[in-house]
Parts: C-alpha cells; sequence; structure tokens
C-alpha cells in the first residue's frame, strides 16, 4: 500500500527569507557532503534548501524547544562547537550533524513524597556526584546557561540556586551528550526546579482566598447575568470598564 | 580582617552548623568570613590520582577561581577533606608545569589568560586561628572558660597525611587541643587521635566504622574525657551519627566542632551553634559546665 | 551595506528619529479606541477582510463558513488512508487515546488518570517529540483573575469583548471560573511563575485586559508550563508513541468514533488504535500560510485535527477569522515572523513608526493592533522598510529598561534578548522590527463545557477547539484555555471510556466523505491532513527524482 502524504501541491513556501539568486554562497558539509548554500540561513533552512525534509531535528523552529541540537566542527579549528540549527547561521566551512534525541532516563518521582533534603536531588540522580567539574556541559550549552554551577548547586542541596541557573534550559540535551559524567542535566533541573516551587517558594495568598470565593460561588448570580444579558447591555458594560494603567507597580 | 572561605558540599549541607558556628566565633574575633562567590565541588579526595588529569579540574578550578576572579592569594577551607584535596591538587600543579598546562589548556585558558598561575596558598580555618589571630589572643577574648570540661581533640587523616600538606606534625598533632586550652578546657590526649575513622566505608560497610570508632571513643572515654572535638564533618559523622547507632558504645560521647566550643566560651547564641544538630545531645552536658542558651551566660548575637 | 549593532545604516536613521521622541512618549499614554473605531479599522486593514483571500466551505455541517483558501484548501482535500485499509491487526487497544502531546493533551491525560483510567489504558500519539508544540513557545504569560481588584466576572467581560462578542458564554465562564484553579494546580505541580518575596504573582497586563491578569514564567511561560506537565505524565508513566501523527480517525457501526489511524512517520507503516474515547489536542493552524503570511507556530501546527474531525462530521466555527499577532519580527530576515511577545508591549514598550510617532493605543486586543500596524505600513506608509523589502514598525523595546529599571529585559524577557542577541542586536538599546504574523487559529472544533463534540466518542482540547475565544483570542487565554479544556476534555473522556461499548472499527466514513467532496463538484489531487509544511528548496525539489530506495 503507497500512500502519497507528500505530495502537495498546494503548500506554500515559508515567506521570505531574505536571499535570491544574487546572494553569496557558502559551502557546508551535511554528514560529511557538500552543499552550496546563501550565506543568509540558518543551519535549519539551508539543510531544508539543499533539499532535505526534516521529520526529526525540527520542532519550534524559534530556539524554544532544543529539537534541532546540532554539532559542528569548522574547517580551520580544533573545537567542536554546538548550536541550535534554527537560531544560527551558516558559516564557511561547517561540517554538521544534527543530534535530534539524546537518551536520558529520568527518574521517576511522586512530587508529594518527596521531601525537602539537601540530599534531596542525589537521591534521584546520585551521578551528580560524578561531576568532575570540567565544564564541558556550560560550553555546549546553546542557551549560555551555567549548566555546571547548576549541577554543582544541585549536589550541595542548594535549590533556589540551581533552579534560578537552570530556568532557561529549552531540554535539547545537548550537555547531556557531551558529559564525562554521564549526568542527564536537564533532568536533574527539572527536577530541582519543581522541588523550589512546591517546597521553598512562598505561596499566592490571593490565589486560595480566589478560589474560595468561586467555590462558595460568589460570583454566581453575577455571572449568570452577564451570560444571559443583550449584546448590547454587555457591549455598554465592556465599553465602560475601568481600565488599570500599565505602569502602576 | 576579610577572609575568603570555600565552603564545599559537606559543610553545606550536613555541617551547617560548623559553617553557622564558624562565622559566628570569627565574627566575634573580628574576622569576617565571605564565601566565594562561585565555587565547585572539590572533587573530594579520594578520586584524586595524580595522573587522571580529568579528576584534578575540579579543585584547581576552584584555585583558578580564586586567584583570576577574586584576585585572593589565599582560600580559606573549614572542611578537611576538601583542604586536603585542594592543597594536594595544588600542589601537584605547582611542582609539574607541564600539567598545570593541560589543565589550563582544557579549561580553555593558559597562564596569560585566565588560567590558573599557582599562586593561591590553601589554608585551613585552624592555621588561620593559630597563625593569624593567635591562640593567645584568642584567650584574650574568652568570656566563659570552658573549666572543667575534659575534651578529646581527635584530628582524623586530612589534617595531617600527607606530611607536604599535613598542618601539624602528623604523629603527635596538638593544635587542636592548644586552642582547647586556651579556651579553658582541660586536654585529654591519646595516639587513637591520629587514627583513621573509618572514612568512606560508612557508606559502603559501616561494621568497619563501628570497629574504628569503638576503638577511639573506648580510649578518649577511658582516659576520663566528656566530649570530643574535632574539625573534620566526615569524622563528625562517623564519631557522631554512628557512635549514637553503635549499641555496643553504652556511654557515647557527644561530639563537637572546635568552632562551636569557641562559640560556647565566647557565650554566643546555642540557636547560632547549631547545638541542637547533633545526634548524641551535647546540651546537657554543657550545661554541667554552666552554659545556658541564652542568659545567665551572656548572649551575643551576630 | 554597512551594518552598525545590527542594523543596516539607514535603518539608523529612522531608530534616531524613535530615540528623539521616546522621552515625550514615556510621559504622554496614546488613547485607546471606541468599539466603533476599532470596527471601522478593522474592516479596512484586517486580512479577514480579504474578501479574495477567501472562500466558503462546499460542504459538510460547516458549509458556508468563509475561510482562507489554504484552510479550505486541506479540508476539500482527499482522506490520506482508503476507507479499504485493513484494520485487523490493532495495535494499541486503550480507553482514551489522545491525539497531540502538546499542551491540551498531556494535561488530558494526567486528568484522565486523576479519574481512574489506568495509565497504560491511556495513550498520547503525537506528530513529533512529546512537547513539540505551541504550547511549548508561548512566551507571553497566562490569564487568571486571582488579584483582589480583579474577578472572574471582568475577565468574563474582557474576553467576550475582545471576541468581538462571538464567544460562547458557557464555554468563557468554564475558562475564567477554572482560572485560579488552574493557577493553584500548577503552583502544586511546581511550575515557577515570576512571584514577589511574599509570594504574590508578578502580574501583567495583555491587549485587550482590563487588568493586570497575565501571569508569567519570564518569558518561557509555555516552556515552563508544558516541561512541567510532561514531566508529571512522565511520572505518571503515560504511554507516549512520538513521530506517530493521526492520518484519520476510526469510527464504529454506531457512529462512534472509536480511536485512529497513525503513521509512523520513520518507516511509514501504519498503526492501529482502537479507543473507546478519543481526544483530538492537535493545536492549531499557522504552517498552513495563510495568505503566504509567516507565522509564529511550531513545524507541525498543520491544522490536522480540524481535517481530522471534519472527516467524522463534527462542526468547525468562527474560522472565519485568524489571529495576526501584531508583533512578529520583522528583521533580521532569519528570524522573521517569529513571536515577539506581547509581555514587551505589556512592560510598556510603544509601537512607532519610521518617524517615530506613537500611532495606537499600544494594547488594543490583537487583530486591532494588527491592522494598525498594516495600515502604518501600507496606508499611510510610515513603515521601516528592510533591505529584502519587508515593511516593519519599530516596537521601542528600550523603554522597558527606562520604566523598570535597568536589567529588567534581561530578566523577565530572556528569550527575546537571546533571539535578537544571536543576531547581533541589543533591545536593551535599540528597538526591534516588527510586523503582523500568523499566530493563532481562532476558531476550530466545536465543543461544549465538557470539551465534547457533536459526535460522540470524539473530544477537543485547547487550540484546535472552537467557540472559547470566539474571533479573536486575548493574549494568555490560551494557554489557560489548553489547560481548562485539556481538563476537561480528559476528565469527560475519562468518565465516557467508563460506560461505553465500541463495536467493529470502520472506515465507512472515507468513503461518504469522497461522495461529498464529489457531489460538491470538487476535483482534486490534494490529500489532508497535510503533517508537514513544505520548505525544501526550491531548486533542489525541481531537480528530485521519484525514485522508490
Ligand atoms: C510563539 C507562540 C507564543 C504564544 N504565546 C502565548 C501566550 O503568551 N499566552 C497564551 O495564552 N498563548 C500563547 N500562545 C498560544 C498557545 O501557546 C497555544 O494556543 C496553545 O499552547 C495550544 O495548545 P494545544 O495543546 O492546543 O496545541 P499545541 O501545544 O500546539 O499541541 C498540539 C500538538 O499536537 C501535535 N499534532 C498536530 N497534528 C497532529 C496529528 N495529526 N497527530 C498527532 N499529533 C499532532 C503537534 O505536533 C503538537 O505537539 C502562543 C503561541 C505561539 C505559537
Ligand atoms: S560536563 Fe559533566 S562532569 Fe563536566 S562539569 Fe558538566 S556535569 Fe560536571
Ligand atoms: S542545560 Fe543542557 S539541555 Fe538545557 S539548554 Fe543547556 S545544553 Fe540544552
Ligand atoms: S527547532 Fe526548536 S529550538 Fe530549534
Amino acid at each position: 500500500m503507497t500512500i502519497h502524504v507528500h505530495e502537495q501541491v498546494h503548500r506554500p513556501r515559508v515567506s521570505d527569507q531574505g536571499f535570491d539568486a544574487r546572494t553569496p554562497k557558502v559551502r557546508i558539509y551535511l554528514m560529511g557532503k557538500e552543499y552550496q548554500v546563501p550565506n543568509v540561513l540558518t543551519i535549519m533552512a539551508a539543510i531544508e534548501y539543499a533539499g532535505y525534509r526534516l521529520v526529526r531535528g525540527c520542532g519550534c523552529r524559534a530556539g524554544f524547544c532544543g529539537a534541532c541540537s546540532t554539532i559542528y566542527r569548522k574547517t580551520d579549528d580544533y573545537k567542536l562547537y554546538s548550536a541550535l540549527a534554527c537560531q544560527t547561521l551558516v558559516e564557511e566551512g561547517m561540517y554538521l550533524v544534527q543530534i535530534p534525541f539524546v537518551p536520558a532516563v529520568k527518574s521517576l518521582y511522586d512530587m508529594e513524597e518527596i521531601t525537602l533534603t539537601d540530599n534531596v536531588i542525589l537521591r534521584y540522580y546520585p551521578e551528580i556526584a560524578r561531576c568532575v567539574s570540567c565544564n564541558t556541559c556550560t560550553r555546549s550549552c546553546p542557551q549560555g546557561i551555567r549548566v555546571m554551577d547548576y549541577i554543582q548547586a544541585s549536589l550541595r542541596g542548594n535549590i533556589a540556586r540551581a533552579a534560578h541557573l537552570s530556568f532557561d534550559c529549552i531540554q535539547c540535551g545537548l550537555c547531556s551528550s557531551r558529559c564525562p559524567a554521564d549526568i542527564k542535566h536537564y533532568h536533574v533541573g527539572q527536577l530541582v526546579r519543581r522541588v523550589y516551587e512546591t517546597r521553598i517558594a512562598p505561596k499566592s495568598p490571593h490565589l486560595a482566598r480566589r478560589i474560595e470565593e468561586l467555590d462558595s460561588g460568589v460570583y454566581d448570580e453575577e455571572m449568570n447575568r452577564l451570560m444571559t444579558s443583550s449584546l448590547s447591555e454587555l457591549k455598554q458594560r465592556y465599553e465602560s470598564r475601568k481600565i488599570e494603567p500599565v505602569s502602576e507597580d | 580582617m576579610d577572609i575568603k572561605y570555600y565552603p564545599g558540599c559537606t559543610v553545606k549541607t550536613s555541617a551547617r552548623n560548623y559553617e553557622a558556628s564558624a562565622i559566628a566565633a570569627l565574627r566575634y574575633l573580628g574576622v569576617e568570613l565571605s564565601e566565594l562567590e562561585q565555587w565547585n565541588c572539590c572533587g573530594v579526595v579520594h578520586t584524586l590520582s595524580t595522573d587522571d588529569l580529568m579528576k584534578q579540574l575540579a579543585p584547581i578550578r576552584v584555585l583558578k577561581h580564586v586567584e583570576q576572579c577574586e584576585e585572593r592569594e589565599e582560600v580559606v577551607t573549614l572542611c578537611d577533606m576538601c583542604y586536603n584535596t585542594l592543597s594536594q591538587a595544588n600542589r601537584l600543579v605547582k611542582d609539574d608545569p607541564a600539567k598545570l598546562k593541560t589543565v589550563n589548556t582544557f579549561m580553555e585558558c593558559d597562564d596569560s589568560h585566565g588560567g590558573y598561575t599557582g599562586t593561591v596558598r590553601v589554608v585551613h580555618l585552624l592555621q588561620v586561628l593559630r597563625d593569624t589571630i593567635g591562640f593567645q589572643a584568642i584567650k584574650k577574648k574568652v568570656k566563659y572558660p570552658l573549666r572543667g570540661m575534659k575534651v578529646f581533640p581527635y584530628y582524623g587523616c586530612m589534617l595531617l597525611r600527607p606530611g607536604e600538606v599535613g598542618i601539624d606534625t602528623p604523629e603527635d598533632p596538638t593544635i587542636i587541643g592548644d586552642l582547647m586550652r586556651a579556651l579553658g578546657a582541660e586536654v585529654i590526649d591519646d595516639p587513637v587521635k591520629i587514627e583513621c575513622c573509618g572514612s568512606h566505608h560508612t557508606v559502603g560497610d559501616r561494621s568497619i566504622v563501628f570497629e574504628r570508632i569503638e576503638r577511639i571513643i573506648g580510649r578518649a572515654r577511658s582516659k576520663g574525657a566528656e566530649a570530643v572535638v574535632l574539625s573534620c564533618p566526615l569524622c563528625r559523622f562517623n564519631l557522631d551519627t554512628r557512635q549514637q547507632e553503635d549499641r555496643t558504645i553504652e556511654l557515647p560521647l557527644p561530639v563537637f566542632y572546635y568552632t562551636q566550643l569557641m562559640g560556647v566560651a565566647f557565650g554566643l547564641d546555642e540557636a547560632v551553634l547549631g547545638l541542637n544538630e547533633h545526634r548524641i545531645d551535647p546540651r546537657p552536658l554543657l550545661r554541667e559546665i554552666g552554659y545556658q542558651k541564652k542568659g545567665e551566660y551572656g548572649r551575643i548575637t551576630t | 551595506m554597512k551594518m552598525i549593532r545590527g542594523y543596516p545604516d539607514y535603518m539608523r536613521e529612522s531608530i534616531e528619529r524613535v530615540e528623539r521622541t521616546r522621552a515625550e512618549r514615556l510621559k504622554t499614554p496614546y488613547p485607546p479606541m471606541s468599539l466603533a473605531e476599532r470596527e471601522v479599522l478593522l474592516h479596512r486593514f484586517h486580512p479577514d477582510f480579504r474578501e479574495e483571500q477567501k472562500r466558503p466551505i462546499a460542504f459538510g455541517p460547516s458549509r458556508g463558513l468563509k475561510v482562507n483558501h489554504e484552510l479550505a484548501n486541506v479540508i476539500e482535500s482527499h482522506p490520506l488512508v482508503p476507507s479499504t485499509l485493513n484494520l485487523s491487526q490493532v495495535d494499541y487497544q486503550v480507553d482514551v487515546l489522545i491525539i497531540g502531546g502538546g499542551g491540551a493533551g498531556t494535561v488530558a491525560a494526567i486528568w484522565a488518570v486523576q479519574e481512574g483510567i489506568h495509565p497504560e489504558k491511556v495513550l498520547i500519539a503525537t506528530k513529533l517529540r512529546h512537547g513539540d508544540s505551541n504550547s511549548t513557545m508561548a512566551q507571553g504569560g497566562i490569564q487568571a483573575a486571582d488579584r483582589e481588584n480583579d474577578s472572574p466576572l471582568i475577565h468574563y467581560l474582557d474576553a467576550m469583548g475582545g471576541g468581538h462578542f462571538t464567544n460562547k458564554p458557557e464555554l468563557v465562564q468554564a475558562l475564567v471560573s477554572d482560572a485560579p484553579r488552574i493557577i493553584k494546580w500548577h503552583e502544586s505541580l511546581g511550575v515557577m511563575y515570576d512571584k514577589d518575596e511574599a509570594g504574590n504573582f508578578v502580574e501583567n497586563p495583555g491587549g485587550g485586559t482590563s487588568r493586570k491578569r497575565l501571569h508569567s514564567a519570564k518569558d518561557y511561560t509555555g516552556l515552563e508550563i508544558m516541561r512541567v506537565v510532561r514531566d508529571e505524565s512522565r511520572n505518571l508513566s503515560v504511554p507516549v508513541i512520538e513521530f506517530a501523527p493521526a492520518v484519520e480517525l476510526l469510527m464504529d457501526e454506531r457512529g462512534q468514533v472509536a480511536g485512529a489511524v497513525l503513521l509512523n512517520l520513520e518507516t511509514k507503516e501504519y498503526v492501529v488504535v482502537r479507543a473507546k474515547a478519543t481526544i483530538l489536542a492537535t493545536g492549531g493552524f499557522g504552517r498552513l500560510h495563510m495568505q503566504g503570511f509567516p507565522t509564529t507556530n511550531h513545524y507541525g501546527a498543520t491544522g490536522d485535527g480540524l481535517v481530522l474531525a471534519y472527516h467524522v462530521g463534527a462542526e468547525l466555527v468562527d474560522l472565519d477569522s485568524v489571529q495576526y499577532h501584531p508583533t512578529g519580527a520583522a528583521f533580521p530576515p532569519q528570524i522573521a515572523g517569529l513571536l515577539i511577545t506581547e509581555k514587551v508591549r505589556g512592560m510598556g514598550a510603544t509601537p512607532v513608526n519610521a518617524d517615530g510617532e506613537l500611532f495606537v493605543y499600544p494594547l488594543e486586543p490583537r487583530d486591532v493592533e494588527s491592522s494598525a500596524f498594516i495600515r502604518e505600513c501600507y496606508d499611510r506608509e510610515k513603515g521601516v522598510i528592510t533591505p529584502t523589502g519587508m515593511r516593519g514598525v519599530w516596537l521601542d523595546a528600550p523603554m522597558i529598561d527606562m520604566i523598570h529599571g535597568e536589567g529588567a529585559i534581561r530578566e523577565a524577557l530572556p528569550a527575546m534578548w537571546r533571539m535578537y542577541e544571536r543576531f547581533g542586536i541589543d533591545m536593551t538599546r535599540d528597538p526591534i522590527l516588527v510586523f503582523p504574523t500568523l499566530h493563532y487559529q481562532n476558531g476550530g472544533i466545536a465543543i461544549d463545557v465538557d470539551g465534547a463534540t457533536t459526535v460522540p466518542g470524539l473530544f477537543v482540547g485547547g487550540e484546535a477547539s472552537g467557540g472559547v475565544h470566539g474571533k479573536n483570542r486575548l493574549m494568555g487565554n490560551s494557554l489557560l484555555d489548553f489547560n481548562v479544556f485539556g481538563m476537561r476534555a480528559g476528565i469527560s473522556a475519562a468518565r465516557y471510556a467508563r460506560q461505553v461499548e465500541v463495536g467493529h472499527l470502520s472506515l465507512a466514513h472515507v468513503d461518504r466523505y469522497e461522495e461529498l467532496l464529489k457531489d460538491a463538484g470538487i476535483v482534486t489531487d490534494r490529500t489532508s491532513p497535510v503533517l508537514l509544511p513544505e520548505y525544501r528548496g526550491k531548486e533542489a525539489l525541481e531537480r528530485q527524482l521519484d525514485v522508490l530506495i
């Protein structure tokens, strides 16, 4: 049985990417094979330009999801670089490969049963004690997060610090693909933040009050009136709303 | 005076009372202990092997930070284990520039660009008390001498061995004992003071630790000691927590950090000193020598 | 072209004009429009009113609904699988099948389990990775009326007015009344919303909201909610099949939805899932690029759920309107169309034209604000034209640090700052260029307050559904929507699954759909759902050989 999923005549191409026939090209190598692509493209757009249809290695296309982890070398230096393909411009002589998946086993836990101790993170991720402080994780993070520091903070039970340091993590896995101590950084960060919010951060005081009001039905009558009021009545009420000013902090 | 200290993981977790009492006692002496802005685990001594440079990254990264970012020549440690690890790593790269270069290159720096150049001195807090402040000066500041209290200073391994990094005579150290005398206590001495507490076997095979502490506590008690005083959080764990778990020890001895006893002698608050965090409650003993939570014994809030 | 801090020098000249009016703009706000003024503006400039871009759907329960050609095309297409597909091998047999592993789907899974379904009897099938979704991309925040000067009633009014009073009242009531409970639930799961030291949420206003009601987690709000609910669903061990989009729903002989056919995107094998209840949580349709607009949406946002639901006879509502977010990036071209969160305006940045003039109240509802930007660029000709020919207006980002203190941008908008920084622009120093971008599918599959459709066994939650937002959604109401209706769909699907009997699996509805196409006179070789957009290089495609290997 053959189903032609891809034969779509009507699909639009992505709009203006800012290049035309005159745009200078650079040479890049996708898994070793050479392609010439306009120099204004992101790595992701360049892979597509070259004729690849992305299934893996592409999610949000905007730097938020971590699906497009990519590693590369350049002809003129020894380093192994890492980047998000959707957020990085191509450069002459890039040797690229995408790493759209990094196996990393997550610990299972019941948040309600976690008690806040100094070793809480170690209990679920004992391997963080293996960190040798090589800082490779920090160097490979496309978000510029101080990954080693949040692992170190988790290790010594400084949950608040680890939670804030790791906050911008998009869970791309690049750090974990390179750690000599086999640490699953982004899962550690996930646990740390949940522990922080549930065990350390102060709880919102007005939330509980509002829920009580809702439960006791204080708004029901007025809500009913709103729901059944005529369009003109509703419009009138809408227009007479008071708008809270922006800068009144 | 302002001193930068490297806390280390243990001090931040199971030995918070060591840190708190150290800060309070030193503040009383007019010295501010301030934590390094940024630090990582020292790497822990038992993983140190001189030919695996990967294992040296952790301690050298700490030293590099002290030297390059905080621009200090000295870093003070509280934990004996951290002291030993940092000192040994420091020695290793000071003696072997090739190794230092390799480590620096790995950290993407060299000695002219943010790399470690080997100028930092690693110092234990006990050394600061002895060599910088001086026990005589401390003695003068004592408000409530620990008169009549019989304490057994226990040293273990990390402060003393290997000899190149030891802070006192390896066979017969006196630094903690001398400090205790300055505080007015009576010092009980015994050669077991330099024997190992069982160290990391506490994780894998407790029986080794039980055997060690039965010997240490037995000897100290037979000489009349009423308490043990020490400086290492791991020794504290073995001698306090494990001692309490050891059913064969009928009359356990409370275990103090030296900084806690300094605090007592200076009349600091019980809460600040973390005396409630011990497994073997030391407070009854302190009550006997007249130390109260607050009040009669004087109160200095930090 | 000479570039200075990320901008060509001719754009710099305009930036200087922006800088000159900044102090004045900080002092003098621009007044909001009246409802009547909004109407006029919308009719003249909103893309929804470009008649030539739209056509009525030709058949089915929503026949006559005028939608963009791009959407009409996928509806008026042949189903991907034939009715003759062999269904004898059932690969998964579950109580609740959830199609779409974004926010709504994951929330639904958690609540189906809470409602007593064993996790092994729940299945999430999703097109890309679990969490690759619009939910992960949401930046600005989520609405909930929990402050003292606010109430669910005001929230209700705001949402209705924003939607031009076309929303279904009972859905809006559910939305605003559940909102504080959802935030509480998030707090208990460990979603790190921005708070002050006393635990009060830091709340910002959004376009069309009359109170500060937007809870955010820096500008990674969606990411933070998504990764927490995903972590929770993993802790519950809910099974997930990734890279396995649904290509058709299954029904039984009684006309109940009874599961779906999935496609393994790697091996191209199909997978048969038999389910007592099925939840569509497939999200939006930005990647259909209505009217050629760039989009903020993720790669898999191709409106599949609408197509699947229409195949089984569900009704589609409010799809005649599409949300264009006023502030898509217009420069540099690599990020064209990507979202600049409304929080940027919420925190005080104002839009200004090429001459540095403020021309609209910064926080009108999105359709109004977008129309004003389009007017400024194409009618009044006061936009900035980029080197690649795109037009845009400035969004004066540096005002934020001036209002909230230095460091506010780096602290509250790290994702935005990072995105521009990657392309050499420092938004703490310079304004950024924006133009409306295709953002949100306002309407969708009609649901009731339980997330149920008119087709038995089929539930919907999140962006795929319609009615909650009427013809225009307010910022922060869709993160709320996927939580409220994801939860409601999960609970009702679980309850439904407990009492239903499923008969023989059938694809007879595919034949019926083909009949409808034929009767409507539609001759086409199009197929749908689309699954993924086509972005391969034209040059490469032209030389491709269709060879089987
Ligand atoms: C850039 C951006 C910023 C936003 N900011 C905000 C904001 O600040 N506040 C706010 O309230 N809202 C915001 N929104 C809107 C909001 O994020 C979405 O409307 C909402 O998250 C939708 O949730 P959902 O679960 O319905 O859909 P999604 O989260 O998109 O999930 C749908 C899932 O279904 C999968 N799927 C699609 N088709 C199939 C198929 N055929 N089979 C299986 N799986 C399939 C998709 O891959 C995806 O994983 C924003 C949206 C975007 C794009
Ligand atoms: S890569 Fe691994 S070992 Fe190296 S610093 Fe990071 S967590 Fe530690
Ligand atoms: S911390 Fe790791 S997983 Fe998170 S963004 Fe950085 S490299 Fe990716
Ligand atoms: S595709 Fe999501 S981060 Fe690049």
